[in-house]
């Protein structure tokens, strides 16, 4: 429920055409530039368009709050350097005291769909390189073209984004036919129609804790028949996750599209080939520069993992599936691989016994880590001197591997049944 | 009915704007005249307006409507006679209306006298009183305010075989006011008129009199130099008179025209006009705060003039390019309806005949520092014809009935100086004196109410203002206050219904009274004042102790 306070503000600030939420939790330090980029092209691309900065934020200690708030542009604050035809409010709530990025993005929603907004986007704090032209490429599909949900691409390392590249990206194209690079960036925008399918869905109320927000945006728009943009947005800056990071990411990224699958049967389940979604700009972009990457601990926790989890892997995994992974668990180093289509396989045999619960869910996607990683060694290895196009023809092999055994998961669905 | 003896008159003024020509015909020829205008001085008593500016009506060729003078000491025989305007000024003083007078300063047209004499040859007495040169390269400073028309400053005369500088039309050559005698006998004309009772006058085009080289050639040090000579002369032999400047100029540059409270009465505040339309469309205070804050104060006795729309074209000099386009796009689609840089428009179609955003438009008028000024035929609403060219599409006649040529000449309709307006929206068979006046909620009883209003205290005309800043930025919020007098005005820029938190603490404990219906209003207590708006609604309060 939100404020009286936060309503407060809502009501002065009426009706908007456009609306730029920034989830913040102590962001003092990257904010201010990031909503100074927000400001810069909100009023370069859109000088006469009402909008909205509206930040929701978790209870932050330090000065975020006020930092956003300085951004605004009124008849007490004006700014310099900027000429803006009209005032833009920047206001701010408390949703919470700590990070919850459901309840972030449903405050936001909650807000857009009160002041009607045409078209909404999320920028992340931590998007300090975040340029004006970023706020015209996920705006304006929406705003002048009628897309629904405007989703990001970004620049990236080759060895960036593995997670995506190896499993999110592949598998949430070949089961929902369309192919979203990105179906979990920190920078999306939506319709003022589908932010209001999504409140009425409350697409956030599933028992995976509320995780994996932007991807259930995703899922839903694509079952929902909403129409989808990609957007090319530079540079995505590479956070550093440590192994802890990963299952967290799992959780909120594989256990979201497993979960998605339940819903959305209908749709999936008919859907043969793959479309393409109009992108402003390239479709990927990969970099090359040579990096430090530690395969052989990879290699490690792959091999340990497969020995350690064999119990929770026999309740998960056919037979065949399992002893082809123990298998190339007992390769040495240098000859282990991990192929493509054992790889799909395993995959969805873990999406098709998420589906059954055989065991606790979250298990089930922790379980996954560890085969995940040798997945992620042989992406490596494979790719170590690839250049952006090797890699993409990788990618789009594996791709193809799990279109191509699409009715391999739906038959173990319907067994399963 | 006679004049109060108060010299700051022109600071409770409501002035009307209105050309001779277009008003009434009283001798069948289909040009409105003096005796036609006199006639019509009771609607204008009852409307409640004070003062009356008369555009230029002096014997001109009028290929400026007037504003191309060929002599400054009579009157055009299309409008009347001499007499007849000495009768009209008598009648209008007799009912409490003052009179403004249009004085072109800065140039003259190529058909008057002086030029003919300047131009004849190199060594006449008066070929100083023009502005020659060898060459057109002088003065490049200078901008070229007719875009559509002009290419240049300086135009060759055949005659002299020289170039003289105009500032306007190339038929208007610009006198030299670096000559004394041009000082000496523009001040000669002002005094003529003066003499003959005439209130003020609207000084036309003063920014440019003075040029130098190197420079814009406008806001010139000497040119304030001639302006306050000027006001000098006129505090030395006349009481009670006023001056008003038409300088179409940023708040800033505009300053200096009111010199220390010596040089001009009032001044034209033409940057405001169009952020009040561009407020309205945008439902955000932020252009009319951006510039009112922009504004410098000004001494005492002086007085800012507004308007919404007058005889020119709703000028977009005084924007920035973004605020142009934006005016344009929204308030002038039809390329027809530019000009220059300007919208040749009414303030009816501009709002596209929406009553309450014209009211709250006239709202703001006459709640805004400053003496409001009414363009002929906006009190009832009419219509403007972008097919005619020029600015005459706002200088139709004034339409006084739904009977033979709207009311205003019995001439055949083919000889009117004008066609009226005929379309079903704003023609003269729905928008007209005779029907509005029968009926209490026409937009012209509404208007004869708002002007009451105004004219009910001094606060709007003598008093400060102090901007409040509520959260909602639809909402234009100020208090105007005089001694212990205070008026709240709230105005909902906005389409839709608002609800407003006003910080009133500093009024805290006084009740409001609404200032049309006299309703009383909750006391202002500890908490903001909370008042709901319907769409375009203003409110005036009087805040009371009581």
């Amino acid at each position: 429920m939100l404020t009286d306070d936060f309503l407060r503000q809502l009501i002065s600030v009426g009706e908007v055409d456009l609306l730029v939420g920034v989830p913040t939790h102590n962001s003092a330090e990257t904010v201010g530039q990031t909503v100074q980029g927000i400001r810069v092209g909100l009023l370069k691309y859109f000088p006469r368009e009402r909008a909205v900065i509206l930040n929701a934020d978790a209870g932050s200690k330090d000065s975020t709050r006020d930092v956003v708030a300085a951004a605004a542009i009124n008849d007490v604050q004006r700014s310099s350097d900027l000429y803006a035809l009209r005032t833009l409010p920047c206001i701010s709530t408390v949703y919470g005291d700590s990070p919850a990025a459901e309840v972030a993005l449903r405050t936001i929603l909650a807000a857009a769909e009160l002041l009607r907004a045409k078209a909404c986007a999320i920028v992340s704090p931590e998007s300090t390189n975040i340029t004006p032209d970023w706020i015209e490429r996920l705006l304006r599909p929406v705003y002048r073209d009628n897309f629904d949900l405007v989703t990001p691409v970004y620049r990236r390392h080759k060895f960036d984004g593995l997670l995506l590249r190896n499993l999110i990206y592949p598998m949430t194209r070949a089961l929902y036919a369309k192919r979203v690079r990105e179906p979990y960036g920190a920078e999306f925008a939506f319709s003022g129609g589908f932010c209001s399918h999504l409140l009425e869905m409350q697409v956030w109320d599933h028992d995976a804790g509320g995780v994996g927000t932007e991807m259930r945006m995703t899922m839903a728009a694509m079952a929902g028949g909403f129409r989808l943009y990609q957007t090319f947005l530079g540079t995505k800056p590479h956070l550093d996750r440590g192994s802890a990071d990963l299952v967290a990411a799992m959780r909120q990224t594989v256990g979201t599209l497993f979960w998605s699958l339940e819903p959305n049967l209908q749709y999936w389940s008919t859907k043969r080939d793959t479309e393409s979604v109009p992108t402003c700009g390239a479709e990927y972009d990969l970099t090359t520069e040579p990096i430090r990457v530690n395969r052989k601990r990879l290699y490690q926790l792959f091999s340990s993992g497969v020995g350690e989890l064999e119990p929770v892997l026999k309740s998960i995994l056919s037979a065949q599936t399992l002893a082809e992974v123990q298998g190339i668990a007992k390769l040495a180093e240098d000859d282990f691989r991990y192929p493509h289509e054992l790889w799909v396989k395993t995959a969805y045999e873990f999406a098709s016994s998420y589906h059954k619960s055989v065991i606790n869910r979250d298990h089930i996607i922790q379980s996954l880590a560890p085969l995940y990683r040798g997945k992620v060694y042989t992406f490596l290895v494979e790719n170590r001197d690839a250049s952006g196009e090797e890699v993409e023809a990788n990618v789009e092999a594996l791709c193809l591997t799990f279109e191509g055994l699409k009715p391999y998961l739906l038959d173990l669905w319907n067994a399963r049944e | 009915m006679t004049l109060l003896q108060d010299g700051l008159w022109y600071k409770d003024a409501i002035i009307y704007q209105v050309h001779v020509r277009t008003f009434h015909d009283s001798n069948g020829d289909g040009i409105g005249d003096f005796r036609g205008l006199a006639e019509k001085l009771d609607y204008l008593q009852e409307l409640g307006i004070t003062a009356l500016w008369l555009m230029p009506f002096f014997p001109s060729p009028l290929r400026d409507d007037g504003y191309d003078i060929a002599d400054y000491r009579s009157v055009h025989p299309n409008y009347g006679t001499l007499n007849d305007f000495k009768s009209f000024l008598a009648a209008a003083h007799e009912r409490g209306i003052r009179v403004i007078v249009e004085m072109v300063l800065n140039h003259t047209s190529d058909q008057h006298p002086w030029f003919q004499e300047s131009r004849s040859s190199r060594d006449n007495p008066r070929r100083d009183w023009y502005v020659w040169s060898d060459t057109d390269t002088r003065y490049k400073g200078a901008r070229i305010i007719f875009l559509d028309t002009e290419t240049s400053n300086w135009a060759r005369d055949p005659v002299s075989k020289s170039y003289y500088w105009h500032r306007f039309f190339s038929h208007q050559p610009d006198l030299n006011y670096d000559n004394p005698a041009v000082r000496e006998e523009m001040w000669s004309i002002m005094q003529f008129w003066l003499e003959m009772g005439v209130d003020g006058f609207r000084l036309d085009a003063v920014p440019y009199l003075i040029e130098r080289e190197g420079t814009s050639c406008e806001n010139l040090p000497e040119t304030h130099v001639i302006l306050k000579d000027l006001r000098s002369k006129l505090d030395q032999h006349f009481t009670g008179r006023m001056l008003l400047a038409e300088a179409n100029q940023w708040p800033a540059n505009l300053r200096p025209y009111f010199g220390d409270g010596d040089e001009f009465h009032m001044a034209f505040h033409f940057p405001v006009m169009p952020r009040m339309f561009m407020s309205v469309m945008l439902e955000d205070r932020k252009p009319i705060m951006d510039i009112l804050q922009q504004t410098p104060a000004i001494p005492d006795p002086c007085q800012w003039c507004l308007f919404l729309r007058n005889h020119d074209e709703l000028t977009l000099e005084m924007v920035t390019d973004v605020e142009r386009d934006y005016m344009y796009d929204t308030y002038a689609g039809d390329k027809a309806m530019r000009l220059n840089l300007g919208i040749r428009r009414r303030l009816a179609p501009l709002l596209e005949n929406d009553r309450r955003r014209v009211e709250l438009m006239n709202g703001m008028l006459m709640s805004l520092p400053g003496t409001p000024i009414i363009y002929y035929g906006d009190e009832i609403g009419m219509g403007d014809n972008i097919h005619l060219g020029d600015r005459n599409g706002v200088r139709t006649p004034m339409q006084w009935d739904g009977g033979w040529n709207a009311g205003f000449s019995s001439a055949d309709p083919e000889s009117l100086y004008s066609p009226l307006i005929l379309n079903p929206v704003y023609g003269y068979p729905a928008v007209n004196v005779d029907s509005q006046k029968r009926s209490g909620h026409s937009l012209l009883a509404w208007m004869k109410r708002i002007i009451s209003a105004r004219k009910s205290t001094q606060v709007f005309g003598r008093g400060s203002i102090e901007f409040l800043h509520p959260a909602n930025h639809r909402v234009l919020a100020y208090v105007r206050q005089l001694k212990n007098e205070a008026v709240l005005v709230v105005n909902n820029l906005s389409s839709s219904a608002q609800a407003v938190e006003l910080d009133l603490q500093r009024y805290k404990g006084n009740i409001l009274v609404e200032m049309f219906g006299r309703n009383i209003f909750p006391r202002i207590g500890d908490l903001p004042y909370l008042l709901t708006m319907g769409p375009y609604q203003f409110f005036w309060f009087r805040l009371r102790r009581i």
